[in-house]
């Protein structure tokens, strides 16, 4: 079609709709022309006047039907016809206030709902991420031989291998989480301990960002066992600590103690690979990690432009391979490949999907109860339709008004849920992923959620309104009244079933959920959190660990565990008023970032040779004082705690939780059985003097116990040579008080500066806050569900009400004639409820199989309680059943309240 | 568009399309052209006149404007527009195929 036609189509289409009258004037007008041309013909062929007006008339037809004819071909009376189905739609969402604000406020939560969370899912599936060509950055991650659920970082020697060996990766760089005491005398502020990254040059070319001042590492500043003491700053770090001094590149500043220089301040708002990053300095592997290393360390890659994600996991895989035959440590291992937008925010993709599963119920139960409210209201029309329809309109002009109806009452209610959309989306912000610090609301398209609300509002008004629309339309055509209404009756049942069936699967999903959140706050996790504070005191790894030789080019590191610095500060904690236990850990006892780990090797039995059993052998391993379990509240199931028997003289002991016992001396006492840990060389065999209980190691875990051995951080060698592990230099404290968790903070902050004037604390925190931070974000989904919940609840009483009272009112005669004869309460609650027995009994038989079928998809939502609860499935049934009573029941007893003299009257 | 099968909506809205080319004219010029172009042979139903007037107009092919005629009577007076020009043209190819092909069909039957 050209432009021109095009155009002027438009304005034809255009006078047609607004110039209405003005174009019937000049039809009027063209057939006069033409009938007085006639007219003249005839007249001048000799026929009298009145004869040629006849003939002419005649020979131009019927002259209305020809009007229209010509009208019709303005093809706008579509147009003519929405006017008139919207009106008649403004009509009845007045005349039905009741069910308009029903249907508005439940579609708004619904259509509302669905809009947050499916917009708030694109924007991290497709969002854009604050690196140029995110989706081109991957992070490669390792996957042990036995639980493929737990997924490692990676080591040196596998980082080396992938980024000298793939095909497929434009470049690759590694991190790994590193912390300082940034120290305050030069710049007139206290010492801080602040939070950064040591990281390969070349992260900085994989991310593909510049610094704003100065330059990034160069691959000089990372030579092997030599990090150059350079730093670059986060912005954040810059304003915050050197007041954005527009000249700190080339400047030096200290850290642990040390002169660093500046080289480089990366762009405001840049953070990675977590937020906390407010530095990054250079990582230099050591001779060491270049032959083995634990996997802590973060791969990101950046693959080529074109390449797919099955051919860099194609191409690592082949590299893992020869790395297996290379390295015994690497056996059984294997590679991952996760695009950085899962890493970031795959973890929360999950709960976002059982909430959307969750609001779709939602809406089909709001789509079914406004379905059945609709449906009740048909017999008042039928009168009006039956002579529509003998007036000669057709069925589906009648089905159309009806959907208009239903379209307006869905677009009231999906306005209402933009707002509701928006909010919802301030709610999922909440959900906040714990490494990434992206703001979803920045993410979320304002057009994505109108369009999807209008969309969502649009297919709900054809699911809730089409069923009314066409028994509407039919009751007309049908001449046996008494089958339509069985029919309506029929469909009001299926409509009863689905919604109580749907809110069934709903209230099951969220009551598992609620009750596995409510173990999760309060179970017991083998500690008491009541009254803990915890906090970090830790010697720089270089005051403790001294290169001392070379050995075949390999240096040779000292470590001089510092127990005795950490010994004091331990005394002198334990002097602290309030205090009423006090003891300290190596690692972190909850949400440790990374889980020290080691092999032990158990007396009397040969060495682990097959991966899975060396797997068995590899443990949690923590290194604690004295009074640890005690401190901890955690309840020793055997033997004894550790105590001042326990000195570095001592016989070296241990104590090893349930798991750990269960799996390596399954059916026997493992009390006073011997091994020895490979933590550090010089270690001596250990005597296991206790089991405890299995205790959490985070506030949310997958759900696999750990096997966890403890020792004594005063039975470790006093120098020897070797990797350090970084688990010697740091203890986080303990402190059990009945006092102000701040006061208790700020007296031991005083302690330890007396002990150590030079180490700042880091981490100070109680338990509860600790353990409450990943709980409380795993309470808003629930939260959500649980409005959800109500709201279908409400609803299925609503939709069972709106049934029932329709249907009594229909049989109020029967009613009245069966109490004037002398009917009791109960036959007419029997009479009434039976209509509504199957309905309920076939949603509930419906729902109970959808959720068995359904919740099984929560299994690994769910902390302490197993998808099939059956006190879960009691307690949702029982509410149904009582609601639908309590619905049956109100209508009957207004029946029934008529006295039985008055009924007769009326009859 | 006119389909193919439609031969009898077709073949007014092409006579419509070529009596117009020549100069504007109003219904009734119209129907009178038809007439005497075809010797008196085809009438045109009067009355199916104005709805296919209307629904080229409509479609784009011609396009109306009152004016006075040479009588001073106001009318509606109907022009092809330059689509209006192409469509026939189209029109014409089509009726010129169907009619050969008709024509061959019965000379050899």
């Amino acid at each position: 079609m050209t432009f021109s036609r095009l155009i002027h189509i438009c304005r034809q289409r255009v006078q047609a709709l607004f110039r209405r009258n003005r174009l019937d004037e000049e039809l009027d007008q063209e057939l006069l022309f033409h009938l007085e041309q006639l007219e003249q013909e005839n007249l001048e062929s000799g026929m009298s006047p009145s004869e040629a007006r006849r003939a002419a008339r005649l020979s131009l037809g019927n002259i209305v039907v020809l009007k229209e004819e010509c009208r019709d071909q303005r093809r706008v009376s579509w147009f003519y016809d929405f006017r008139q189905d919207a009106r008649y739609a403004l009509r009845m969402t007045r005349k039905h206030p009741g069910v308009t604000a029903i249907a508005a406020v439940s579609l708004a939560l619904g259509i509302g709902a669905n809009t947050a969370i499916l917009n708030v899912g694109a924007a991290l599936l497709m969002g854009d991420l604050p690196l140029p060509d995110s989706d081109q950055l991957v992070i490669v991650r390792s996957v042990p031989p036995n639980d493929p659920r737990l997924v490692n970082h990676s080591s040196v020697p596998d980082y080396v291998a992938w980024s000298e060996g793939n095909r497929t990766f434009e470049s690759m760089g590694l991190s790994i989480a590193n912390q300082q005491d940034l120290s305050g005398d030069d710049i007139g502020v206290a010492a801080e301990r602040v939070f950064g990254q040591a990281v390969t040059p070349s992260l900085f070319d994989t991310l593909g960002v510049h610094p704003r001042l100065g330059r990034v590492f160069s691959q000089d500043e990372a030579q092997t066992g030599m990090p150059a003491r350079v730093v670059i700053l986060s912005d954040r770090l810059w304003q915050r600590r050197f007041h954005g001094d527009p000249d700190i590149v080339g400047k030096a500043i200290r850290m642990n103690g040390k002169e660093v220089k500046v080289v480089g301040v990366m762009p405001r708002g840049f953070w990675y690979p977590i937020e906390n990053s407010e530095y990054w300095v250079p990582l230099a592997f050591t001779r060491f990690q270049l032959e083995a290393s634990g996997r802590l360390f973060m791969v990101t890659g950046r693959l080529k432009v074109g390449t797919t994600l099955e051919q860099a996991q194609a191409d690592v895989d082949g590299i893992s391979k020869q790395l297996e035959l290379a390295l015994a440590r690497n056996r059984g291992w294997r590679a991952r490949i996760v695009p950085l937008r899962r890493y970031w925010f795959g973890w929360i993709l999950q709960p976002l999907l059982t909430l959307e599963a969750g609001v779709i119920l939602v809406l089909l139960i709001v789509c079914a109860n406004i379905s059945t409210l609709l449906l009740a209201r048909v017999p008042a029309w039928r009168p009006e339709i039956s002579l529509r329809l003998k007036m000669g309109a057709g069925r589906g002009r009648i089905v159309r008004q009806f959907l208009a109806e239903s379209l307006l009452l869905s677009l009231i209610g999906g306005a209402c849920g933009v707002l509701v959309a928006r909010w919802g989306v301030s709610i999922l912000e909440a959900l906040r992923p714990p490494p990434a610090g992206i703001k979803i609301s920045g993410l979320v398209q304002e057009s994505g959620i109108l369009g999807l609300a209008v969309l969502l509002s649009v297919v709900s008004s054809l699911i809730f309104g089409l069923v009314p629309a066409l028994v509407a339309s039919s009751s007309g055509s049908d001449i046996r009244e008494a089958t339509t209404q069985r029919k309506r009756g029929s469909l009001s049942g299926i409509l009863i079933s689905a919604q109580i069936g749907l809110a069934l699967i709903l209230l099951v999903s969220s009551g598992l959920l609620i009750n596995s959140f409510i173990r999760l706050v309060f179970d017991d996790r083998g500690f008491n959190p009541k009254g803990l504070l915890t906090f970090q005191y830790r010697i720089p790894v270089e005051d403790y660990t001294k290169r001392f030789t070379s050995y075949r080019g390999l240096p040779g590191m000292e470590i001089t565990p510092p127990t005795e610095a950490i010994q004091r500060v331990y005394e002198k904690l334990k002097t602290l008023p309030g205090a009423e236990s006090v003891a300290g850990s190596s690692a972190p006892p909850l949400n440790g970032l990374l889980l020290p780990r080691a092999t032990l090797h158990i007396e009397g039995r040969p060495d682990p040779t097959t991966p899975s059993e060396e797997a068995a052998a590899n443990v949690v391993y923590f290194l604690v004082t004295d009074n640890f379990f005690e401190t901890m509240k955690t309840p020793l199931l055997r033997g004894r705690d550790f105590d001042s028997r326990d000195t570095r003289s001592a016989p070296w002991v241990a104590v090893i939780n349930q798991t750990l016992a269960q799996r390596l001396w399954p059916g026997e006492d493992p009390i006073g059985r011997h091994f020895t840990a490979d933590a550090a060389f010089g270690e001596r065999p250990r005597e296991v003097i206790g089991i405890v209980r299995d205790v959490a190691l985070r506030s949310v875990d997958n759900g696999v116990p750990q096997a966890v051995a403890y020792t004594h951080y005063l039975q470790q060698p006093e120098r020897y040579e070797g990797l350090n592990t970084g688990m010697f230099g740091q203890m986080t404290f303990i402190v059990r008080s009945n006092q102000d968790p701040a006061v208790m903070a700020a007296a031991a902050r005083r302690a330890v500066a007396e002990v150590d004037p030079h180490r700042s604390l880091a981490n100070v925190q109680t338990l509860a806050e600790s353990l409450g931070g990943a709980i409380e974000s795993r309470g808003y989904p629930v939260a959500a569900l649980a409005v959800f919940a109500i709201l279908a609840t409400i609803l299925v009483g609503v939709g069972v009400y709106g049934v029932m009272s329709s249907s009594v009112s229909l049989r109020a005669r029967e009613v009245r004639i069966r109490l004037a004869m002398g009917a009791k309460a109960r036959d007419i609650v029997g009479l009434v409820g039976v209509r509504a027995f199957w309905p309920v009994a076939a949603g509930l038989m419906f729902g109970s199989l959808g959720s068995l079928t359904l919740t099984r998809l929560l299994d690994g939502q769910l902390w302490g309680v197993t998808s099939t609860d059956a006190t879960t499935f009691v307690a949702v049934t029982a509410l149904l059943i009582g609601v639908s009573v309590a619905a049956c029941f109100i209508p009957a007893r207004r029946a029934m309240r008529v006295s039985p003299s008055r009924a007769l009257r009326i009859e | 568009m006119p389909k193919p099968s439609d031969l009898l909506q077709g073949t007014l809205d092409l006579l419509i399309l070529k009596s117009l080319a020549r100069e504007p004219l109003h219904g009734w010029g119209i129907a009178r052209r038809i007439q005497s172009l075809s010797d008196e042979v085809l009438s045109v139903q009067q009355g199916s006149l104005y709805p296919a007037l209307h629904r080229l107009e409509q479609q784009g092919w011609v396009i109306a404007e009152w004016k006075n005629t040479d009588l001073g009577r106001s009318a509606k007076f109907y022009s092809l527009t330059r689509d209006g020009k192409k469509q026939l043209d189209r029109e014409l190819e089509i009726w010129r195929r169907l009619s050969s092909a008709v024509g061959l069909l019965l000379k050899r039957a």
